[in-house]
């Protein structure tokens, strides 16, 4: 959904959040979505502390349970962000996998 | 500040398939006009409120597009401040006549939602969040979700603490023949129906709604009726995640103190409110943020009843977002029409019994924009 050169500039930015450790502080299950990301639909957001005292709302990938829990672990890693059609470039951003 | 409600004029709130959103804007406006007694050549600016049309259905240059269906050929604006835009074009309105520029002016808030589809709109209304927010798959039941995650471990708020909103709401709307939802639920309905993003239930959640709602506002002449005594807006971060707490709108404090300021007024002073209840949480941080009870009190507040019609001050008698509607442009406005109904004892099977003061308090996004006013006789 985004032009190639907004996901250029995008993805310029995302080594900044790489590798980085936290915590989750408060987290929900989407079950509506929004537009590009039904197919992941239902899936966690958390609302993620890092070590530095920094906040930041997250996806939370690589999780097969039903509900997180407060101060869960968590690493940022890479992954696609929303659907795009064949010859649109493929959007990447980062994500919360539980540790 | 002594600023006059001369005209209101709004449309049925709820899925209008066979209207657009000029046949509302107009139906609101007219309505606001006729009632105004003015003949509508004696508006000198129309300022409309609406956050989506541009976005779902391309049209854009929202002003003249009411000034010209109204065959006027003042000055027209068109004000976005997500869901906050009804109000922010109000509040907009009377600097344009505080600064002596405008004698009467015509604010119409519209929008126009059910066009489009649940996932186009939830992805339209994330437009007013951050972009980190949009990148990370949130939603504003979402956003507002983490919210009541952590107003419920900080404070012990109950899930049906929450679900009280949704139904004195509900009850409000049962007796408002213009509601989208004119009908009573139960606390188990708003438990059990479907998960709109966990916590959040659908029955949590204000609907999508198609409506509009204009009032003609003036330079005091004097004359008996409702005045708007306090207007206030305010901001705060666009990011949930920048601020120090989730569990309260920083906006809503500011805006609600600096309003009863200039109105010179005091919480206490309050009859009757129009709180931005987009979902039932919302309404709790509300009432502790703009001071009718303590921090952490909100949900035990709703559920003593005061806020409810025949309590001691009935919050909502509309039906708020929730039961009424909320055509997001539309809202701010809306709220002052019926606050505007009750101070004129003209709200019928709603009406608070003395209402001489009241308020209104409407959000755009997580609280990014506050707008609040304060109306009296």
């Amino acid at each position: 959904m985004s032009s190639p050169v907004t996901v250029w500039r995008h993805h310029k930015n995302i080594k900044n959040y790489l590798n980085k450790k936290g915590k989750v502080l408060v987290w929900t299950r989407v079950f509506v979505a929004p537009a590009g990301y039904e197919q992941d639909a239902p899936y966690f957001v958390a609302m993620v502390q890092f070590e530095d005292g920094t906040k930041m709302p997250l996806q939370v990938v690589d999780f097969e349970g039903t509900e997180l829990k407060r101060n869960q672990k968590i690493i940022t890693v890479v992954r696609r962000l929303s659907k795009v059609k064949l010859d649109e470039v493929i959007e990447y951003g980062i994500k919360a996998k539980p540790v | 500040m002594k600023i006059q409600i001369k005209g209101i004029g709004i449309t049925k709130f709820g899925e209008l398939w066979d209207k657009s959103l000029l046949d509302l804007a107009l139906e609101a406006s007219t309505a606001a006009i006729a009632d105004s007694g003015l003949d509508r050549k004696n508006i000198d600016a129309v300022f409309v409120g609406n956050m989506l049309i541009g976005k779902i259905a391309g049209q854009d240059h929202l002003g003249p597009v009411v000034t010209s269906s109204l065959g006027l050929n003042c000055a027209s604006f068109k004000v976005e401040g997500a869901c906050a835009s009804g109000s922010l074009a109000v509040h907009l309105g009377i600097q344009g006549i505080l600064a002596g520029t405008y004698k009467n002016v015509l604010v119409v808030g519209a929008e126009k939602m059910s066009d489009a589809s649940t996932s186009q709109i939830t992805w339209g209304l994330m437009g007013a969040s951050s972009s980190k927010e949009r990148k990370a798959g949130l939603t504003f039941p979402g956003l507002y979700a983490l919210m009541a995650q952590a107003h419920m471990q900080k404070y012990g708020t109950t899930r049906e603490e929450q679900a009280e909103v949704s139904v004195k709401n509900h009850y409000h709307a049962s007796l408002n023949e213009l509601a989208q939802y004119p009908f009573e639920i139960s606390v188990e309905k708003v438990l059990n129906s479907s998960s709109i993003s966990y916590p959040i239930t659908l029955f949590d959640s204000s609907p999508i709604t198609d409506g509009a709602a204009a009032v003609v506002i003036s330079a005091d002449d004097g004359s008996k009726g409702v005045y708007i005594t306090g207007s206030a807006a305010a901001s705060d971060t666009i990011d949930l995640a920048e601020r120090k707490s989730l569990t309260e709108l920083k906006a809503t404090q500011i805006a609600g103190k600096k309003a009863m300021e200039q109105a010179g007024i005091s919480i206490k002073d309050i009859k009757a409110a129009e709180v931005h209840d987009c979902f039932t949480i919302a309404e709790i941080l509300a009432m502790e943020d703009l001071g009718f009870c303590p921090k952490g009190m909100g949900g035990k507040f709703i559920k003593s009843k005061a806020t409810r019609l025949g309590g001691r001050c009935p919050v909502n008698t509309s039906g708020g977002l929730k039961a009424c509607g909320h055509p997001v442009g539309a809202t701010g406005v809306k709220q002052i029409i019926e606050i505007t109904q009750q101070l004129r004892g003209k709200a019928g099977k709603r009406q608070v019994s003395g209402a001489n003061i009241g308020l209104t308090q409407n959000v755009g996004g997580t609280g990014a924009t506050v707008v609040v006013h304060v109306l009296q006789n």
